[in-house]
């Protein structure tokens, strides 16, 4: 980890397996950097997409969602969900220029302590390494923060939550649920809310 | 105590059980018993209820605080109205019938009113009589009025009547002045009770392996020589040392440690020649315990084999040596003497016949465990049978059941035996019970009442903040009080203190009063883990006449103190920054109403091996409906593979019974080449597609059981499958059984262990091949007394009582060779089809080859993949491709998802009357919400807004249960929530485009409180 900067990273972990997870680390005593604090949830579909920029506009310098692995959701399909809030939070993150890596949604089962000790620690590292807010983006913290603000206050308007139920449903229908498909379909779906956002031109 | 004891003559006899002994077992046999429905009789010989186990400090192979997942058990047995703890009690008589007995139980006085005792400790204070404090194994002092330990229940102290100067000498007499509340009762008398019970589960525990015995390796002699149990103590918190490791000589840390390993355990000349199963592992969970406490400790491990054969248990043995400075001598316990200025000075000799000495600071003796020391009276009382060795005598088929109809034996009078497998016993003997008791269910029994919920709606948030030292668990790395201090400092904060163990009884007791007294509203507890210790905070809750929605955890343990054990400070910051965002969330919470959900009466049962037949049985024997799927076209599974077992009976005729009684059970219905196809549903209400070969059948049902079982691992090593002279166990076994298992002029055969076993294909131990090859080694030696013999091995894992088997082995003449992992035999296949089998002789150092004229490799047991099963469980799996229990110890055979439950082999490798109990345990369980007839799920539904729904259906579109509806309002569509089908997961208000819904307990404003309260703190 970087010598000169410890992180603050705030987490949101689904209680059936992530937080699970993380609770049997503890059990084995598997040691990793104390920079996460945790949000419990009962799954990963209950993240709002404002609550990682949230995150960010209040003083993290990392957002980590953990849950069960695709397919295995204890809800069903509650983390494909959360996949679509996250591509959404990537693609204002990238808009508002700040750095993708710092928000981070990653899976570990009730049973994989130490896949969990791996992704947090590695995670750790990275943000460590890309220094606080704004720092690697050479930006203001301030202001970036103000605007992370303005970006979670959008997640929580109509416009994009409707883009996000648009990019939800053609997920569902089409059965494909890589990050990569659904990040097209977020930015699609959601590029007239997001260009108002950023002040560009409507498409 | 009651004075009331019912009517011998009362109908109501037949609802209710009794269970001898207050361990670990007892409880969880009597908690089980009323969850099933019936009323407990917990009759314990010791002023407290929680036996050795309270004891320990902590639990392998998690190293788990082991006071703090036991105290929760204690505190629920101890609030059950249907139990009835006696404790200084013992069983005198049983008179009567299974179903109709009269049990005749001699209650000692504890001259201090149970009832009365507010457990504040003034008689203790002001006793005037030192004694030994037992719990402690002696090593500090205690007075005559005394409780056992500050967690026990009863929170009663008493007067140790022995001692008492009062009761003895009629001086004294001042705990009677300085106790305010007035429970000292010096005219307390003896009470014999009559009690009508149903039926008897024995729980007594274990004795230990005398002084006498251990003085031969210093014990007495030498102070630097102690016990494992006062090894233990020495390592706890609550301990007479505060939990520092320290010589009882000089008070300084030792820095060498030797742990003597079968001290009294398979030892012809004490008479014990078993072994006591449970030493390997808790002196490896002590030397991996010393080196966290001091990390420069060095081990070193005297063993004969390292009998590490339970689920994960392996695993933990190699982590405990990967950890460096772990020594494993494969030895007989050394002699041990002392050195002049200090030290034990330990001579042995190892298996190639040399001789070494060395010093130590301090030697641990791993004591055996004995038959309870009243086993003959409790025997005599009960009126059961008792085996050589003073246990409790049982059979393979009938694990659970003793010699006399309706008296069942769980835990180490059994068999020693560790937690889980005590805990299971416990589980099946609930169930036997249950089965037998079936039409008394309900009849002794009354329901739990709590006082009238408080409404707090329009008050001001008074959070009270209970931080929780868990020992040393939490204690020893995060300063627990400044994190107490910094809470009062929190908005809405009006009381906060720390606490030894906040799972205590004593404990929840405080919470009540402090509820009360300060008026509280909200409960925040920093400690452990919501998904252990909620359910017992919100009891509390609720008996403070408080929503058991009101409360909220702060992770501080398994996420902080575990985690971060080298950096006190920063785990100091995360702990309180945890406890601020639990504040913040906390003054956002609201009373949520509970809803009840009916219970479909029935079982589904995946696998129709002895494990799922069993468990069938023993939930249709309960009065439950039952359906049974089997894979194959006939039922019975692997058990069908063996020929004998270790009596020399075939236990084929027993699967055979049992298929029959399957058959014939009119609540049973058996579907054959039928496989789970879909799953869905809950706790209560699954539905299930089963694909059969007449199409698909749809069940509804309750409750599940998994018991898909294994398959024999197929060997590829050691030319398995290139010689008719190379077999496996299994296929010997078939040979033996079909008449002609040996060529004529066959006088050679060696046997090879752990193949594939412990490190290569399959990572762990599976438990049974040792047991195997020694029951087929004299077999054949029966068979051909001039038979030679060689096993190749690297343990013996004969446990319990195979050692045994072990020694009748050796003493017919079977040669036992060890071989290191690095160094294996070889095998090869000479000209005419010779085998030839190298390998390394210790105690000749030079190497052997041998020509086999029958070569048997003793193959582990392989997991069905539970792949499909589990993801459509939504249950995990190990590594290794086991089901996951949902906790090691004490849930063995629950998985995570309430409602489902694991046994047999698909659980992890054991033996057959290992599976049978397993397989009743898991039908005890998987019985009680069909017991119940109805479930209370979380209130954590979601809720919607009408005044802010637009009624666009995307909430109804993305929930994954059909839980929301669509309705005509007034104005125009509305949604709106079944929270009977609702689970709780929150992708409906993730995707609501208004934030028109909310999430009990997880609300919005609760979620942006504990972000904002992140942010506070930086």
């Amino acid at each position: 980890m970087s010598q000169t900067h410890s992180p603050k990273i705030l987490g949101f972990l689904c209680n059936w397996c992530c937080y699970t997870a993380a609770d049997s680390a503890g059990v084995g005593r598997y040691q990793y950097p104390p920079n996460l604090r945790v949000i419990r949830m009962m799954c990963t579909g209950r993240l709002d997409p404002s609550f990682p920029l949230e995150g960010l506009a209040r003083g993290a310098d990392g957002i980590f969602v953990g849950g069960c692995h695709p397919g295995e959701c204890h809800y069903i399909d509650g983390n494909y969900h959360a996949l679509v809030s996250a591509a959404l939070v990537h693609e204002m993150l990238a808009r508002l220029g700040v750095n993708k890596e710092r928000f981070l949604i990653d899976w570990a089962s009730a049973a994989e302590g130490p896949n969990f000790v791996r992704i947090i620690t590695a995670f750790t590292h990275r943000v460590a390494a890309l220094g606080p807010l704004g720092a690697a983006e050479g930006r203001e913290t301030e202001a970036l923060r103000l605007r992370l603000a303005e970006a979670a206050e959008a997640a929580r308007g109509r416009k994009i939550r409707t883009g996000l139920i648009n990019a939800s449903r053609e997920m569902m229908q089409g059965g494909d649920f890589s990050r990569k498909a659904i990040a097209g379909l977020v930015a699609g779906k959601c590029a007239k809310a997001l260009a108002e956002l950023t002040g560009e031109a409507v498409p | 105590m009651h004075a009331s004891v019912p009517n011998p003559s009362a109908p109501q006899a037949v609802g209710s059980v009794m269970v001898v002994g207050g361990g670990v077992a007892g409880v969880q046999a009597a908690l089980d018993l009323t969850e099933l429905g019936y009323k407990v009789w917990l009759v314990e010989k010791s002023g407290a209820i929680g036996g050795v186990m309270a004891r320990l400090d902590k639990t392998f192979p998690t190293n788990d605080c082991s006071l703090c997942i036991l105290a929760p058990k204690l505190v629920e047995a101890g609030r059950d109205p249907n139990i009835e703890i006696l404790t200084l009690a013992e069983l005198v008589e049983l008179s009567g019938s299974a179903g109709n007995f009269v049990a005749t139980v001699r209650k000692q006085p504890r001259y201090i009113d149970e009832e009365v005792c507010t457990g504040c400790g003034q008689c203790t204070l002001y006793c005037l009589k030192e004694i030994g404090n037992g719990f402690n194994e002696n090593l500090e002092k205690s007075h005559a009025a005394h409780i056992d330990y500050s967690q026990a229940v009863p929170t009663s102290y008493y007067i140790d009547a022995k001692a008492c100067l009062r009761l003895n000498y009629d001086t004294c007499g001042l705990c009677a002045v300085a106790c305010q509340a007035g429970a000292i009762r010096f005219d307390d008398t003896e009470k014999i009770l009559s009690i009508p019970v149903g039926a008897v589960i024995l729980a007594p525990g274990f004795g230990r392996v005398s002084d006498e015995v251990m003085a031969r390796y210093g014990l007495g002699q030498f102070q630097d020589v102690v016990t494992a149990f006062e090894h233990e103590r020495l390592m706890c918190a609550s301990g007479p040392t505060g939990g520092e490791i320290l010589r009882l000589s000089d008070r300084k840390h030792p820095k060498k440690i030797a742990f003597l390993q079968c001290i009294g355990s398979r030892d012809e000349t004490c008479g014990n020649n078993y072994c006591s199963s449970v030493c390997c592992m808790y002196a490896i969970k002590q030397a991996t315990l010393a080196r966290e406490h001091d990390p420069g400790c060095e081990i070193t491990f005297f063993s004969m084999d390292v009998r590490t054969h339970g689920k994960g248990f392996d695993a933990a043995r190699e982590r405990a040596i990967e950890e460096g400075n772990f020594r494993v001598i494969h030895a007989r316990p050394p002699r041990v003497e002392d050195v002049f200025g200090g030290g034990l000075l330990l001579t042995w000799a190892t298996e190639d016949g040399r001789h070494h000495s060395e010093k130590f600071d301090l030697v641990v003796l791993s004591q055996g465990l004995e038959a309870p020391a009243d086993a003959a009276g409790l025997a005599r009382a009960a009126g059961i049978d008792l085996n050589g060795y003073l246990f409790a005598r049982t059979d393979t088929y009938a694990p659970l059941a003793t010699s006399r109809p309706g008296v069942y034996v769980i835990g180490a009078f059994q068999g020693p035996k560790d937690i889980p497998d005590s805990v299971t016993q416990a589980g099946g003997a609930a169930a036997l019970c249950a089965g037998q008791l079936a039409p008394g269910r309900g009849t002794a029994t009354t329901k739990a009442s709590f006082p009238a919920e408080r409404d707090i709606v329009g008050e001001e948030p008074r959070i009270g903040v209970f931080v929780c030292h868990c020992g040393i668990n939490i204690g020893g790395v995060v300063k627990v009080p400044k994190v107490a201090e910094y809470a009062k400092t929190l908005p809405h904060v009006v009381y906060a203190t720390d606490n030894l163990y906040s799972c205590s009884q004593d404990t929840q007791r405080l919470l009540v009063e402090t509820i009360h007294q300060h008026r509280l509203n909200r409960l925040v507890v920093a400690a452990c883990t919501p998904r252990t210790h909620e359910p017992l905070f919100q009891a509390t809750l609720r008996e403070a006449g408080l929503n058991r929605s009101l409360f909220e955890m702060a992770n501080i343990r398994d996420q902080c103190s575990w985690v971060h054990m080298h950096e006190p400070e920063a785990a100091t910051e995360k702990a309180k920054d945890a406890v601020r965002m639990a504040v913040a969330k906390a003054a956002h919470l609201t009373a949520l109403p509970e809803q009840q959900l009916p219970v479909t009466p029935s079982a589904l049962v995946v696998g129709g091996g002895l494990a799922g037949m069993t468990a069938a049985l023993a939930i249709a024997d309960q009065g439950f409906a039952v359906t049974l799927v089997e894979r194959e076209k006939e039922l019975g599974g692997r058990a069908l593979l063996l020929t004998w077992d270790r009596f020399g009976r075939d236990p084929r005729k027993n699967v055979a019974g049992l298929i029959a009684k399957v058959k014939a059970h009119p609540r049973i219905t058996v579907h054959t080449r039928a496989a789970v196809a879909a799953v869905s549903g809950y706790v209560g209400n699954f539905t299930t597609t089963l694909a059969t070969a007449k199409g698909s059948v749809v069940v509804n049902h309750g409750v599940m059981v998994v018991a898909t079982g294994g398959r024999p691992y197929e060997p590829k090593q050691y030319c398995h499958g290139e010689s008719p002279k190379i077999l496996t166990q299994l296929e010997l076994e078939k040979k033996l059984g079909s008449g002609r298992p040996l060529a004529r002029n066959a006088k050679q055969v060696a046997m090879i262990q752990c193949v594939g076993s412990r490190g290569e294909d399959l990572a762990y131990c599976s438990r049974v091949c040792c047991g195997q090859a020694l029951k087929n080694s004299l077999r054949l030696r029966k068979l051909r007394p001039d038979l030679a013999i060689t096993v190749l091995y690297r343990d013996m894992r004969a446990y319990g009582f195979l050692e045994d088997d072990y020694r009748a082995a050796r003493e017919a003449g079977v040669l036992f060779v060890r071989y290191q992992p690095e160094k294996k035999p070889e095998v090869s296949i000479g000209k005419g089809g010779a085998v030839s089998v190298r390998y390394h002789d210790p105690l000749l150092r030079d190497e052997v080859e041998l020509d086999a004229d029958l070569l048997v490799l003793s193959t582990g047991i392989v997991p069905e993949d539970p792949t499909r099963l589990a993801r459509m469980l939504k249950v995990p799996v190990t590594a290794e491709k086991f089901f996951l229990e949902a906790h090691v110890k004490l849930q063995p055979v629950d998985l995570p998802v309430d409602g489902t439950y694991v046994c047999g082999l698909a659980h992890s490798p054991r033996s057959m009357d290992e599976t049978i109990a397993q397989a009743q345990a898991a039908a005890g369980r998987a019985c009680q919400p069909l017991a119940r007839g109805s479930i209370t799920p979380a209130p954590i539904v979601s809720r919607i807004d009408p005044a802010k729904c637009i009624g666009c259906g995307a909430c109804e579109t993305f929930c994954p249960y059909k839980a929301i509806e669509i309705y005509k309002a007034d104005k125009g569509r509305k949604a709106r929530t079944l929270t009977a089908s609702c689970k709780g997961c929150g992708v409906c208000a993730a995707r609501c485009p208004t934030m028109a819904i909310d999430m009990g307990r997880f609300t919005f404003a609760g979620i942006m409180a504990q972000i904002d309260a992140f942010g506070r703190g930086i």
